[in-house]
């Protein structure tokens, strides 16, 4: 069996996995084209959301084509007991995202001044978060856009992407303490944004009867 | 605070275009083939996917991309579930013995609460201590554990209705002995992040939170002031058709969908025991009220995180997938000690909720301190 080991597919998911169609193929399930293909379909949405968040709708398409066929290119090279497929992923569309610096900052930009275009729906506890998001907008997106990019770069994997340290840390190669001091670094920045006014969690009365 | 909430907040969610996913798989079967047809592939079984010819409509049938993200995110669930279930074990079977000793131990709740004098003071609190096991293992290598989250709330109301929030998070934790080994293994890390957030073993400091413009309280889904609970009937049968009528009206209105209606029923109406500032007399009809729903069942004695024993009452409050609510309640006074949430597989583990002190007092409203 060697169709993704790593990535978690598995018969609760609703596509069940293509049988391999060689069983030399190896460590790399990605080779497999099927398999592949497998993993573009599980893995294709969230990418695609994460680079769109970055770069905007218009050029996520053009970066997430390359992040896949870099992937397949690169095949060779991604190790299974390091990462899981999901994160190399987002550690080579991270790196592609760092090739379009002005675009991310014209974006942030826009996000700033405008918000993104869908209202989220949110439940009542998340209201106080997103007025805040709202009302300091702008410093928020210049924070961001002012970090150096490897400080962005793990905020964004851990905030959007939703990757653990050590996936973080494997997708962009870097060792694991590192990426503590990264996020911390950058969590400074976007508090000093921030400022005084503390979005709180407001866990009461959340569904409660 | 929570900055990466607000950062996402500020991304938010991007425009989803249901023909990406396969627009740039063309462009991703395309460039493969190049690649491939210029003589990178080492394999020959790297030509398959060159036979399987150009058009999309070659493939097998492939999930969305939003199904394909259902199901990794399914698969991460279905992870938590497993440790929900062995961690929060199966309600007992309610026998006909314990269902009758169960209505009688809420019916003495009533008369308990019903004795009770209206009480004094200028401000109704709450004071909480949550604890949830958080959804994702963490760690590095063979050294997985689980932590779990801790945090105080206290929810203050003036009688005039002004409303205070506070809030402390205590630190995550190991969750067990076993867990703690293998974080220490792992080198007692004090940062993780999962799932979008970063959690970590030291205290926050404690916030209080002037609530401008919110109805404190809520019923079923529906916003209630303060007049409005003091106003509730004090008959039970009353007080059912009340809270059965808000019910059916959120549900119309399309605010709990996926509920089961007798589980919020009995959600609403136990609700008034301890999240509300209930009248003794309200208190002792929904206790009555509770005592003749036939979906609550007594599940026998038994004790909270903090060891106080009490009598075990749980109800479904949704049926696919199931989750349910174990309330442990001291039937000598009438209090409810405890909430556990089961079930919630997109939160993760058990949402335990401990009631240190609920009632009426004359501090006033402070940020929370440590327990």
């Amino acid at each position: 069996m060697t169709a993704l080991p790593r990535i978690a597919l598995s018969p609760e998911g609703t596509e069940p996995i293509p049988p391999a169609e060689d069983a030399g193929a190896g460590p790399l399930s990605l080779d497999d084209p099927e398999a592949f293909g497998a993993v573009f379909d599980a893995c294709f949405a969230e990418i695609h959301r994460y680079v769109a968040q970055r770069l905007g709708p218009d050029h996520a398409e053009d970066v997430v084509a390359e992040t896949f066929l870099t992937a397949f290119r690169k095949r060779d090279s991604y190790d299974p007991s390091r990462a899981s497929v999901r994160a190399w992923l987002y550690g080579i569309a991270t790196n592609l995202v760092g090739r379009h610096r002005r675009l991310e900052v014209r974006t942030l930009r826009a996000l700033g001044r405008y918000g993104s275009d869908v209202d989220a729906p949110g439940h009542d506890e998340r209201v106080a978060a997103r007025v805040s998001a709202q009302s300091l907008r702008p410093e928020l997106a210049a924070a961001v856009a002012g970090l150096h990019r490897r400080d962005r770069d793990v905020l964004l994997l851990v905030a959007l992407a939703g990757l653990s340290h050590e996936e973080v840390a494997t997708a962009l190669g870097i060792p694991y303490g590192t990426v503590g001091s990264r996020l911390s670094r950058a969590r400074k920045k976007l508090r000093a944004a921030l400022g005084g006014g503390n979005p709180m969690l407001d866990p009461e009365e959340a569904g409660r009867g | 605070m929570d900055d990466l909430r607000t950062l996402r907040e500020l991304y938010g969610e991007p425009q989803a275009d249901p023909f990406a996913a396969a627009r740039v798989r063309v462009r991703v079967e395309d460039g493969v083939r190049d690649h491939l047809a210029a003589g990178a592939g080492r394999r020959p079984g790297a030509g398959f996917w060159t036979r399987l010819g150009a058009g999309p409509g070659r493939w097998r049938p492939r999930p969305s991309g939003a199904v394909a993200a259902a199901a990794l995110t399914a698969v991460a669930m279905a992870a938590a579930v497993a440790v929900v279930g062995t961690t929060a074990g199966e309600p007992g079977a309610p026998g006909r013995v314990s269902a009758v000793s169960g209505r009688s131990i809420l019916l003495a709740a009533a008369s308990t609460a019903a004795s009770e004098p209206e009480e004094t003071g200028a401000y109704w609190r709450v004071r909480k201590l949550h604890r949830q096991v958080h959804p994702e293992p963490l760690g590095r290598g063979e050294n997985r554990y689980r932590l779990v989250e801790s945090r105080i709330t206290e929810q203050w109301v003036a009688r005039d209705g002004r409303v205070w929030s506070g809030s402390r998070a205590l630190g995550a934790r190991p969750a067990s002995k076993a867990d703690e080994d293998a974080w220490r293994r792992d080198g007692s890390p004090a940062e993780w992040s999962s799932r979008g957030r970063v959690l970590s073993t030291s205290p926050e400091e404690g916030r209080l939170t002037a609530a401008t413009g919110k109805v404190p309280f809520s019923m079923a889904g529906r916003a209630m002031t303060f007049e409005q609970i003091q106003g509730l009937p004090t008959e039970a049968a009353a007080l059912k058709d009340r809270v059965s009528r808000v019910v059916r009206e959120q549900e119309a209105g399309g605010a709990s969908a996926g509920g089961s209606p007798d589980g919020v029923v009995a959600d609403a109406l136990s609700g008034l025991l301890w999240s509300k500032p209930s009248p003794p007399a309200v208190r002792a009809a929904a206790y009555r009220a509770l005592a003749e729903l036939p979906n609550v069942r007594y599940l026998g004695e038994a004790a909270d995180e903090l060891g106080r024993t009490g009598a075990a009452f749980s109800f479904t409050l949704r049926t696919t997938p199931s989750v349910r609510r174990t309330l442990i309640i001291d039937p000598g006074d009438s209090q409810v000690l405890s909430s556990t949430a089961t079930g919630l597989s997109e939160a993760g583990g058990d949402q335990v909720e401990l009631v240190l002190e609920a009632g009426w007092t004359d501090d006033e409203p402070a940020a929370p301190g440590l327990p």
